[in-house]
């Protein structure tokens, strides 16, 4: 579904990503794990367009997306929740989680039942039910986390990239954010995951890739990672 | 390294100085006076807009102000040149003051409101003040004299270019300092700077007040220059040519601020001649091109990246011949010209030249620098007043904003030389109690005690400068400035210099910015940031950022350092090191708080941990006892182990 092919992308005159190939294939859940700067929310950003790549291809169900707008490629089935949930703070959940759907309102994307899916939505995300006409600018940190995921769901996407869904939750939230996404795959929903909780994260996901400097050291099955003893050195250290 | 500058000054000396040899036509040396003048006042709005980010609407009127104040003394007192130049200086800058002080309180549109509101007043007064000013009539100047011989247009050109360098190097020093780095600091994060002991307040109006002052000193240059004042001239058009010369130009640089100068002077003039317009707009199309061409083919740039410039330049080129009459098109290419700039190139003219020429800023050498001086005896300051006994003592504390309470009437003691974890759900309110330790929110009722005094009401940078440094949940960081210039603001409390020390490199200002250097470098060299100490903080990494803020924050020698979430987004490796240096931190006597969601660093360095909940405390003790209390494993931890 999402390919990348020998990547490379940075800011300025610096070098982040010195050619990175991964794939995450259609209903996977496919995590890229690796230490601070080493590339992780780059290459997030590279394959939404937030940052335009200097080499390589990114490709979405066939179609070329290197280099293109952010908003040209969201339209074609992309959605991003970024890192540090940017919501739309002044407006309402209901209206965050409304505007997730854009694309299928201007009719970039199919249509669909957008009344039905955001009732799923809060389905999923109890929370922002009770909450649903609050400002989405009052809600807790968690909350905020749970309305920026829910809204990526909104599109109807293709490939969601999560980056850092559980960063400054409580151990509780964590769980439950954790919780959410293996329902998200077993409904079959393709997903790219950046996570601090290395560990949590190889056990929803499918595939992990070890990114290192700027490059992929390992990767393969997520079962197999998560024994490999140079990985769990590296990167699995602590439990959270 | 050294030799560019020098050699660039030299050749820009020997070009001011010989050009009214060169070219004796006085209308052209009147030119020139014309663009230092307007170089002198861009230094200086350049300070308000490029660095401290605030829009001014009023330069043109300050400007007025230097110039009636020149031509006023001038025509009641016939006062000397030397004076009349000082008292436009002092002058204008306590017009800028008058305005600052109670302008600077707001911010973004309002401000650019007030200050247009200042410059059309400036306008009228002029106009309405008959008496003084001479009102419509406007007032005319003599050639001035100095050391008893009366100058002519050369002559006077010597003064301005004299007067215009000595800005130059002031404004560069200044910027360059404690003081610029206040400047550049607030707009990057204006929280930050006020908890860093930088007064975000104090410092704007500081900037503004230099400013004005530079705006004075050209607006009586410029009365002298023109000879003939009136008050038509300090017009509202004034003042966005003045911003529309900085954002050509390129802000936040010296050579942006004579290059737009030159553009706004020049232009008008060079739309009213053919020949001419023909004649520049062919070198100009002839230097983009072989310019854009060198860098393509160094591999610097790339095809699709020059080609705007290169068509808007041959574009403009064949226009010039195509028309036969300029005076219907000057304004539409004038335009034209202004929109191309404001689009392609965001960073000026010079930021677009640095950019493609892969120039470093002055930042990234510095850096280099800072490694080679001796290191600091110690990188983190140890607190004196060691001993036991509480440091922090917030009594009933209650912060409500509307109908929520934030905070429930929390009761925090914190003992020194600990490590106090603050944990709990989101939005239990502990970042709110970081808030209200350091003075971003004044509590809506209870007592803080630090150090045995109350700490309520005070404002941030005071409570900052009493000894508490705080990190940011959501980092907050001076994003264009480099990590060693971000530690240089949190040691901005080490200098005693003032603007006389900085002006004139004096030894009291190089030895404490040696100091600080030296101290900041061995303060990122604590973190171990050493090797990024030249490299812009937005582009470093979230973890390098989070460790950034914990050096910037050590840099104000806290005795009560405040860590908000630093674990948040880092991995498993980075969180050991991290632990590592938090109990670094306290062996220097250094008392801390700490909030965290991970476990394992709150478990395995706090002695004592607080539990919020809802803004109220539901627990308190030792990490063990917290994390088998049933409350707080429903509140926060969760059924599973953790």
């Amino acid at each position: 579904m999402l390919t990348l092919s020998n990547l490379h992308a940075g800011y300025g005159k610096v070098e982040v990503l010195h050619g990175i190939s991964l794939e995450v294939p259609k209903g996977q859940v496919v995590t890229l794990i690796g230490s601070n700067g080493a590339g992780k929310t780059t290459t997030m950003r590279a394959i939404s367009g937030m940052i335009a790549p200097r080499e390589g291809k990114v490709m979405l169900g066939g179609v070329d997306i290197t280099g293109r707008d952010s908003h040209r490629i969201a339209r074609l089935g992309l959605a991003h929740s970024p890192e540090g949930r940017r919501v739309f703070a002044t407006m309402s959940v209901n209206d965050n989680l409304l505007l997730g759907a854009f694309p299928r309102y201007t009719g970039a994307r199919a249509r669909g039942d957008i009344a039905a899916d955001l009732e799923r939505a809060m389905d999923y995300f109890p929370r922002l039910k009770e909450r649903r006409t609050q400002l989405a600018g009052t809600l807790s940190g968690g909350e905020q986390q749970m309305l920026a995921m829910a809204r990526a769901m909104m599109m109807n996407p293709e490939v969601v990239l999560l980056d850092e869904p559980s960063m400054g939750l409580a151990p509780i939230l964590v769980d439950e954010v954790f919780r959410i996404i293996s329902r998200l795959r077993a409904e079959g929903v393709t997903m790219l995951l950046v996570e601090q909780f290395a560990a949590a994260a190889l056990n929803v996901a499918d595939y992990g890739y070890v990114l290192e400097n700027g490059r992929i050291a390992v990767h393969g099955p997520a079962e197999k990672l998560k024994n490999d003893p140079a990985v769990q050195a590296a990167y699995l250290g602590g439990s959270h | 390294m050294k030799s560019r500058p020098l050699l660039l000054a030299a050749v820009g000396l020997a070009a001011l100085a010989g050009f009214p040899f060169v070219v004796a036509n006085p209308y052209y040396i009147h030119l020139a006076q014309t663009i230092a003048i307007y170089a002198i006042l861009l230094f200086g709005l350049d300070i308000v807009v490029g660095y401290t980010g605030q829009v001014s609407l009023g330069h043109a009127g300050l400007f007025g102000i230097g110039a009636y104040t020149a031509g006023v003394l001038f025509m009641k007192f016939s006062a000397p040149l030397l004076v009349t130049l000082l008292a436009g200086v002092v002058v204008t800058a306590g017009f800028g003051a008058l305005l600052a002080l109670p302008a600077l309180r707001v911010t973004g549109p309002y401000l650019a409101m007030v200050t247009l509101a200042f410059g059309t007043i400036i306008q009228i007064l002029i106009n309405e003040m008959t008496d003084l000013t001479n009102g419509a009539m406007g007032i005319t100047l003599q050639r001035p004299r100095l050391l008893g011989a009366t100058l002519d247009e050369r002559g006077f050109y010597f003064v301005i270019c004299f007067l215009l360098v000595a800005a130059l190097v002031v404004v560069h020093r200044i910027l360059r300092s404690h003081l610029g780095r206040a400047f550049e600091a607030l707009r990057g994060s204006p929280v930050a700077s006020d908890c860093m002991g930088v007064s975000v307040y104090r410092y704007k109006v500081y900037a503004f007040v230099i400013s004005a002052g530079l705006a004075g000193l050209a607006g009586s240059l410029y009365a002298y220059s023109e000879k003939y004042i009136s008050p038509n001239t300090w017009n509202f058009e004034l003042t966005v040519l003045l911003l529309l010369a900085i954002i050509m130009g390129g802000r936040k640089t010296r050579s942006g601020a004579l290059l737009g100068a030159a553009i706004i002077v020049i232009l008008p003039k060079l739309l009213d001649d053919l020949e001419l317009f023909r004649y520049v707009s062919v070198t100009l199309a002839v230097v983009v091109v072989a310019g854009a061409a060198v860098l393509v083919a160094r591999g610097r740039s790339t095809v699709a990246r020059s080609a705007i410039p290169v068509i808007g330049s041959v574009t403009l080129a064949v226009l010039s011949f195509v028309l036969t009459s300029m005076t219907d098109w000057r304004l539409s290419i004038f335009g034209l010209i202004t929109l191309l700039v404001v689009y392609y190139l965001q960073d000026g003219i010079v930021g677009y030249v640095r950019q493609s020429l892969g120039w470093r800023g002055h930042g990234a050498d510095d850096a280099a620098q800072a490694a080679t001086l001796a290191a600091p005896a110690s990188a983190v300051s140890t607190s004196t007043a060691a001993g036991t006994g509480e440091l922090v003592a917030a009594d009933q504390v209650l912060m409500q904003f509307g109908g929520l309470k934030a905070l429930n009437e929390v009761t925090l003691h914190v003992a020194r030389g600990t490590i106090h974890g603050l944990i709990g759900p989101n939005g239990s309110g502990k970042s709110t109690m970081m808030n209200v330790l350091t003075g971003i929110y004044v509590p809506t009722a209870g007592a803080i005690a630090f150090k045995g005094q109350s700490i309520v009401g005070r404002t941030s940078a005071r409570i900052a400068l009493a000894g508490i440094a705080r990190t940011f949940q959501n980092v907050q960081l001076f994003g264009e400035m480099t990590a060693l210039q971000n530690v240089l603001v949190g040691l901005h409390h080490s200098y005693r210099s003032n603007l006389l020390d900085v002006a004139l490199h004096l030894p009291r200002f190089r030895r404490e910015e040696r100091e600080a250097a030296a101290r900041a470098y061995a303060l990122l060299k604590f973190v171990g940031l050493e090797s990024l100490a030249g490299e812009e903080a937005r582009n470093l990494p979230y973890g390098k950022q989070r460790l950034l803020e914990i050096a910037r924050a050590l840099a104000l020698n806290p005795e009560l350092l405040l860590l908000d979430e630093p674990a948040a987004g880092l991995t498993a490796p980075d969180i050991k090191e991290l632990v590592v240096i938090i109990r670094k931190i306290r062996e220097h006597g250094i008392t801390l708080i700490l909030i965290e969601h991970h476990m394992d660093v709150v478990m395995s360095v706090c002695d004592v941990v607080t539990v919020l909940d809802f803004g109220q405390k539901i627990a308190e003790g030792t990490p063990a006892a917290v994390q088998s209390d049933p409350q707080v494993i429903k509140a926060y931890l969760g059924s599973e182990a953790h």
